[in-house]
Parts: structure tokens; C-alpha cells; sequence
């Protein structure tokens, strides 16, 4: 398959194989560029590595209740917190662990799932010459700017059992169902915080794939015609292939922005959003902030994060040569 | 090449983000290790006039920070000293709070939650009032569940003083009642009674539904399940808060008694999905004849700018007392706010002035009025509560309410039996395992052990 990724001028790749004298301006050059970043790296490891280094420490302390006002001085527990959580059965913290690993799984798949399909879906509807169609991209990007908490709180009404419009639509209006579901509690619960998340990151994937899709050289599709190719044999060997590279970027940053996903269960579920629909974050933030077991949450924090670095890794491993330039 | 390393760095930093969350939560611990004390003011200390006292206030009242400022003009122009009142929300009062004390920065004075106030206590960043309790009429003065909020148990010291209070009293409709055929005087007498009247309503006001409370949304889930579980003889904790009996047969009576109102058809369900606020609201508006409720609701009768009640329901509130169980009691769960105030404070004679301020009759009598609470000392208390019949009922239910065990881990404990409890009612009205007495014991069984683990909690 030929590759008809962005191909650097020549004029650019012979100034990168500059002779061996100019040494030092590419020295002095490279400080320029040091001194240009050095804010930006300074501000990350003041407000990401510093704190990131601290929760680690934290992971290894008995920070509870009694022991939170020493915080970093608090008594060293070595694995123990590690230990609680993963293998001591008899400790209530382990179950609810464990459940809410399943339950972000579950959370993340069907998100991602959701938001990327979806987002593709509505791309190459919308790439297709129609009239209004810039009307219809405007409005298709308007769940993109409403903000995750107004989010949350919309669905929160739409949900409700009683008076919300999902249940006057199913039950009143359309007769679809004869009870009323509960939407916000059991396993109902999961539901209603996977739809609106992907109706919340549907937009991006839609335009990021628009993007996409808009580049794409039409005559590869008309030779295709011509071959008597179809529509999907089309989208299954030109489109998608093509869109291979930017489906590797929206699968990695999805699956790490659904895993920690906090707004919209917090927000439509609360700090005990059951054992249907607790999410790792949720746990995390109930148990450091509102049960002050900061030892557990640091520890849980650190095997999430170690979680989301084999996801990285095996993402990599997956996609590396649809990142490389060529 | 840069590309690809651009993506996974900001793929990393994405992935660093709760490893670093839960470090960022708190401040620097070494000033926690060596608080400013500034020891206590001598009685009698006079009082530096021009200097100013940082008091932070929850949402009490409509305008919290404006309601409060006026209320303490009189202090100022008495004393000299100016007060700064910074209204702090309920949703981070409790970080900031927590937070101030272990940084030994912070205002001079705080309201805290009374369930609240044993844990900040043994943060040790608050001053232990003990030697000045006896200016403001010591604890004769107040209410004995009252004043236990201000200790911690086991432990020597007075670390708050009462501010306002409130009890959750029965709300109902008295025009549902006449519909249904039912005596107000008699309708909630006990929890046979009480069952009874919600079966009435629900057999001759079908347009209505006869009672709600919220789920495990709510932050007084707790609030509204124990005393159920009081009045059938069970606890929270053992006498001694060393071990959890919420799975004692008696607590798991009192929980089945409000789960099984759900499949009985007298409690509805659909309103586990909501919070505290939320289900007020229904009541408020209209949609609910019975609700378990604090005294804030009566003030918000005469404010014709609350637009959440309805006409007929502003017309027809009344307030009744929980019912009696079959321990003979009528208990109900006593709460509000104390007043705390920093070791940090730069001004101690003149926060505990405040404080004294604060405490006077008649401070107490307006500012409770305004918020729709009841004073915190019992003499302006039974001022409030001779102020109407809907009033008197609160009064009486402050005089018999309970509140937790005063010992820090409350707050955790209370989360964990939130959780089950709303797990309980979840099943009971159909969304979770099946509701039978099995699910609740094992339910309670989870919460117990679970509270046993933080009661187990120690600083070594």
C-alpha cells in the first residue's frame, strides 16, 4: 500500500544533513531551542512529576485518619497497602477493587467503542456532498463544547424515572416499554453514564476523522470504482487502512481519558455510585477524600497509572509503524 | 520521529494524572508536625481593637456570607475587632477545613458539621476549649447529644462549641391526610400507625405519593435510616465504638422496616435516584405527601421568593415527630454545626469573643430564625420552639435526638453504611440482587466489617 502520508521537501531533508563545521551553531541552536522548552518542562515536573513522585511515596505510608496530619512523616508500611488491595481478600477494600477494575473496563470499552465507531460513522456521513452539510457539522459539534459537568447534569434529568424524557419517550410516547426503568441505579446505572460519555466525545473523533477522510486522494476511491469495487470493499481496503494512523491516536488517548473518566459518574452518580458503576476513579477519590485512607488511594492511583503504561506499550507495540513519517 | 515521541509523552502525562491526584490533596505536612499554638488567652484578656478575625461559614442561609456579616456588626462595634466572614461551600468544606488545620494556616474560626468535629479534633490543629466553656453556661447549657458533638470519645477536651441545630421530623400534607381519611394526631404515632397512613394515602390519593427519601446520592442517607434502626433497639456502634452492630438482629430490623415501605408501594422509588435537595424538592413540590426533613423547610414556607413549593403544599405543612418504636422511644437524628476555632489563630482572645458573641440568646434566637434552625442552647431553643405548633414539634425532637459515636473515624464509618444502605434500597426497589432478608443481612454483614476495619485504624 502506498503511503500518502506527509513527505518532508526536499529542500528540508538536505538541511538536516548540514556539513560537520556547522557543529556548533547546531549546538548553540539546540540550547535555543533547550531554553525555549525549559518553561514548559520546569512547569510539568513542579506540577506533574513532583506530585506524581509524592503519590508514589504515599503509596507506601499508613495515611489514614490518624496518621494524615503527619502525611509524608506518617508511619512506612512498605507493600502493605499494595498487599491490602490485591491479594487480602478479607479486607473490604479488595472486593471493592476488584469490582471497580472490572466495571472501568467495562466503562472504557463500550466508550471507546461507542465514541470511535460513532465518530466514524458520522465522519463518512458527513463527508459525502450534501446540502446543509456545514450546518450539520456545526451542530454535530455542539455535545463537544457543552462541558462534562453541564453534561452530566442534562443526562442526570433525562435519566430520571419519573419525570425524565428517555422514560416519557420509551413508556408515554412511544409505548416501547411498559414499566418505567430506573436508569441511575443497578445495572441500569453503567449505561447511563457510558451514553453520555460517548455523546460527550463523539464530536472529536467525528472531526478528527472528518480531517481525515477530507485528505484523502479521491482518485484512490474512483480507480477503486472503476476495478468494480463496492462500497465496502472500498471502505474496508482504502478508508480504513488510510485511517489507520489517526485510529491509533484516538484509541490511545480515548481508552486513557475514558479510564479516568471522573466528571460525569461523580457528577450524575455521586461519591457512591454502587457496585454497579463504581469506576476506579470514583473509588480512588472516595477513598482518599472522603475516607481519608490516602495510603490505599495513592496505591490504587500507582497500580492504575502501571495499568495504563502497558496499555501504552502495547499500543506502541501495535501501531508504531503507522506513527513513523515516511 | 518527533511525532510519534510528542504522542507518547502526552500520552504519559495523561497516564501520570491519579498517581499525582491523590499527593496534590493536602498541604505541607512539617507545619502540620509543628502547629502555631498560640496557648490560650488568659479570661478577662482585653481585646485588641482594629485587628480582624477570618471566619468561614457554610451555606446556612440564603445569602450566607451577607447574613452573617450583618449579624456580627453588633460584635464590632462593641469590641473593635472586625470580622472577615468567607463563605466556604459544603462540597470542599471539609478538604479546606482538614487541610488548614494540618497547614496550620487558616481563618481564626470555622462552623464544622457536628459528625464532623472529632476528626478535625484529632488533626490537633484546633484549640481545646475546656477552660472556657463555663463563660458561656458550660454544658448545662445545651442539650446532651448536643454537646457530646463537641468531644471526642475517650479523650479529654472540648474542641467546639454549638452553633445552631437541627432534628429530622415527619413533613406531611394535612390536606392528603384529611383525603385519606387519616388524624394527624394519631398518623405517626408509631411505625404500625405510620405504615398505616402511607397505606391510606396510597389507597385514596392515588394522584400523590405517600413518602420518599433519597438514595445513596444523598450525604443524610445515614441521617434517615438510623432512626428506624434506633427505634427497633439497634446501633450503629457498641457502647464503647469499638466494634460495628449494624448487623445486629435489631439494626437489621430497623433497615428492613424503611427498605420494605419500597415493595410494599409506600415509598417511592423513583426517588432513590435523587439527592437530599432533590427529594425536598419533590415534597416541596407537590409530589410527595410524607417526608423525613429538617427544620431549614419551615423557613422556607413564608419566603415567597422560593419558588420550588407548590401552592397547595406551602399551604398544607405539617411537622409531626418520628414515630415511636417498639422500644417505647421516638428517636430521631440530631445534627447542625459548632463553631471551631485554629490553634493557628493569631487572635485567640478575640475568636473565643466571637465565639462568646455567637453564643448569646439572642444572637442565637436571630440567626437560627434566619436560617430556619433551631439555636443551639437550650434556653433561645425553647424560645424557637414555642413559636408555632409545626416548631414545637422540632423542639421535642432536638430534646430526644441521637447522634453518632463522637470519635474521628465517624465520617468513614457513616460512608460505608451510606453504601450499604443505598445497596439495600437499590435491591429493595428492584435494580440490584434480590431483596430478601438474606440480601440485607449480608449487606449489613459487609458494612460491619467494614466499619470494624476503620475502627481498627491506629496512628502507629
Amino acid at each position: 500500500m502506498a503511503q500518502t502520508t506527509l513527505q518532508p521537501p526536499p529542500e528540508a531533508s538536505s538541511a538536516r544533513v548540514l556539513p560537520s563545521r556547522a557543529g556548533r551553531p547546531r549546538r548553540r541552536r539546540n540550547w535555543f531551542v533547550y531554553g525555549l522548552i525549559a518553561p514548559a518542562v520546569a512547569f510539568m515536573v513542579l506540577v506533574h512529576l513532583i506530585p506524581t513522585a509524592g503519590g508514589v511515596l504515599l503509596s507506601f505510608k499508613r495515611l489514614n485518619t490518624f496518621t494524615f496530619a503527619r502525611l509524608f512523616d506518617a508511619p512506612w508500611s512498605g507493600l502493605e497497602n499494595y498487599r491490602g488491595i490485591l491479594f487480602d481478600t478479607a479486607n473490604p477494600l479488595h472486593s471493592g477493587f476488584f469490582g471497580a477494575v472490572q466495571n472501568t473496563a467495562f466503562y472504557t470499552f463500550w466508550t471507546v467503542f461507542g465514541t470511535l465507531a460513532g465518530g466514524l460513522a458520522i465522519a463518512l456521513l458527513l463527508n459525502r456532498p450534501m446540502r446543509g452539510q456545514r450546518l450539520v457539522r456545526t451542530l454535530m459539534l455542539a455535545p463537544w463544547i457543552v462541558p462534562s459537568f453541564v453534561v452530566a447534569v442534562l443526562w442526570q434529568f433525562m435519566w430520571q424515572s419519573d419525570v425524565g424524557i428517555i422514560n416519557k419517550v420509551l413508556v408515554d410516547y412511544t409505548h416501547i416499554l411498559s414499566d418505567r426503568p430506573i436508569w441511575l441505579l443497578g445495572e441500569n446505572s453503567m449505561w447511563a453514564i457510558i451514553i453520555p460519555s460517548v455523546w460527550r466525545g463523539l464530536p472529536f473523533a467525528m472531526i478528527f476523522f472528518l480531517a481525515g477522510l477530507q485528505a484523502m486522494p479521491p482518485e484512490l476511491h474512483e480507480a477503486a470504482a472503476i476495478d468494480g469495487a463496492g462500497p465496502f470493499r472500498r471502505f474496508r481496503y482504502i478508508t480504513l487502512p488510510l485511517l489507520r494512523p489517526l485510529i491509533a491516536v484516538q484509541l490511545l488517548f480515548c481508552v486513557i481519558y475514558a479510564t479516568y473518566q471522573f466528571a460525569i459518574p461523580y457528577i450524575m452518580l455521586g461519591t457512591n455510585p454502587g457496585p454497579d458503576a463504581d469506576l476506579m476513579m470514583t473509588l480512588i477519590v472516595r477513598q482518599s477524600f472522603s475516607n481519608n485512607l490516602f495510603g490505599f488511594g495513592a496505591a490504587a492511583s500507582v497500580l492504575l497509572t502501571l495499568a495504563m503504561c502497558v496499555w501504552v506499550a502495547v499500543w506502541y507495540r501495535a501501531f508504531k509503524r503507522d506513527l513513523e513519517v515516511k | 520521529m518527533p511525532k510519534r515521541l510528542a504522542i507518547v509523552t502526552s500520552a504519559i502525562a495523561l497516564m501520570l494524572a491519579p498517581a499525582a491526584l491523590v499527593a496534590c490533596g493536602s498541604d505541607d505536612g512539617d507545619s502540620a508536625a509543628k502547629p502555631k499554638s498560640n496557648g490560650q488567652a488568659a479570661q478577662g484578656e482585653t481585646l485588641e481593637k482594629g485587628v480582624t478575625l477570618t471566619l468561614w461559614t457554610m451555606p446556612n442561609s440564603p445569602k450566607p456570607k451577607e447574613d452573617l456579616q450583618k449579624m456580627v456588626e453588633p460584635f464590632t462595634a462593641k469590641t473593635g475587632v472586625k470580622v472577615d466572614v468567607q463563605e466556604v461551600g459544603w462540597d470542599v468544606q471539609f478538604d479546606r477545613i482538614r487541610n488548614a488545620a494540618v497547614a496550620g494556616e487558616g481563618p481564626d474560626i470555622t462552623q464544622a458539621g457536628t459528625t464532623q468535629v472529632p476528626f478535625f479534633a484529632a488533626l490537633g490543629g484546633f484549640t481545646d476549649l475546656t477552660d472556657r466553656v463555663e463563660e458561656i453556661g458550660g454544658k448545662g447549657a445545651y442539650a446532651e447529644g448536643i454537646w457530646n458533638t463537641t468531644q471526642v470519645q475517650g479523650q479529654d477536651g472540648t474542641w467546639a462549641i454549638p452553633w445552631f441545630t437541627e432534628a429530622r421530623s415527619l413533613y406531611y400534607r394535612k390536606d392528603v391526610l384529611e383525603k385519606a381519611g387519616v388524624d394527624p394526631a394519631t398518623a405517626f404515632k408509631d411505625l404500625e400507625s405510620f405504615k398505616a397512613t402511607l397505606q391510606a394515602i396510597k389507597d385514596k390519593v392515588p394522584d400523590i405519593k405517600p413518602f420518599g427519601a433519597p438514595g445513596k446520592k444523598a450525604y443524610d442517607l445515614v441521617h434517615q435510616v438510623m432512626p428506624f434502626v434506633w427505634d427497633q433497639g439497634g446501633a450503629e456502634l457498641d457502647e464503647g465504638a469499638t466494634k460495628s452492630t449494624i448487623n445486629s438482629a435489631e439494626s437489621q430490623a430497623g433497615v428492613q422496616f424503611m427498605a420494605d415501605l419500597i415493595p410494599a408501594g409506600l415509598f417511592d422509588k423513583s426517588q432513590l435516584e435523587r439527592d437530599g435537595t432533590q427529594v425536598e424538592n419533590q415534597f416541596k413540590g407537590g409530589r410527595l405527601a410524607v417526608w423525613i426533613g429538617g427544620p431549614w423547610v419551615l423557613g422556607s414556607i413564608d419566603r415567597p421568593e422560593d419558588d420550588t413549593w407548590s401552592d397547595e403544599a406551602r399551604a398544607n405543612v405539617g411537622v409531626a415527630p418520628m414515630p415511636t418504636g417498639p422500644s417505647g422511644k421516638a428517636y430521631t437524628f440530631v445534627g447542625g454545626s459548632d463553631l471551631m476555632v485554629f490553634k493557628s489563630s493569631k487572635h485567640p482572645a478575640e475568636a473565643w469573643a466571637l465565639v462568646k458573641f455567637l453564643s448569646e440568646d439572642q444572637t442565637q434566637v436571630d440567626y437560627a430564625k434566619l436560617l430556619g434552625m433551631f439555636p443551639a442552647r437550650l434556653d433561645p431553643q425553647q424560645q424557637v420552639g414555642d413559636s408555632s405548633e409545626n416548631h414545637k414539634a422540632f423542639f421535642e425532637a432536638i430534646q430526644t435526638g441521637r447522634t453518632y459515636a463522637p470519635i474521628p473515624q465517624w465520617g468513614q464509618i457513616e460512608n460505608a453504611y451510606k453504601t450499604r444502605f443505598g445497596n439495600i434500597l437499590d435491591s429493595a426497589a428492584g435494580v440490584g440482587s434480590d431483596y430478601n432478608a438474606a440480601t440485607v443481612k449480608s449487606q449489613l454483614d459487609a458494612a460491619a466489617k467494614e466499619a470494624d476495619g476503620l475502627l481498627a485504624q491506629s496512628a502507629g
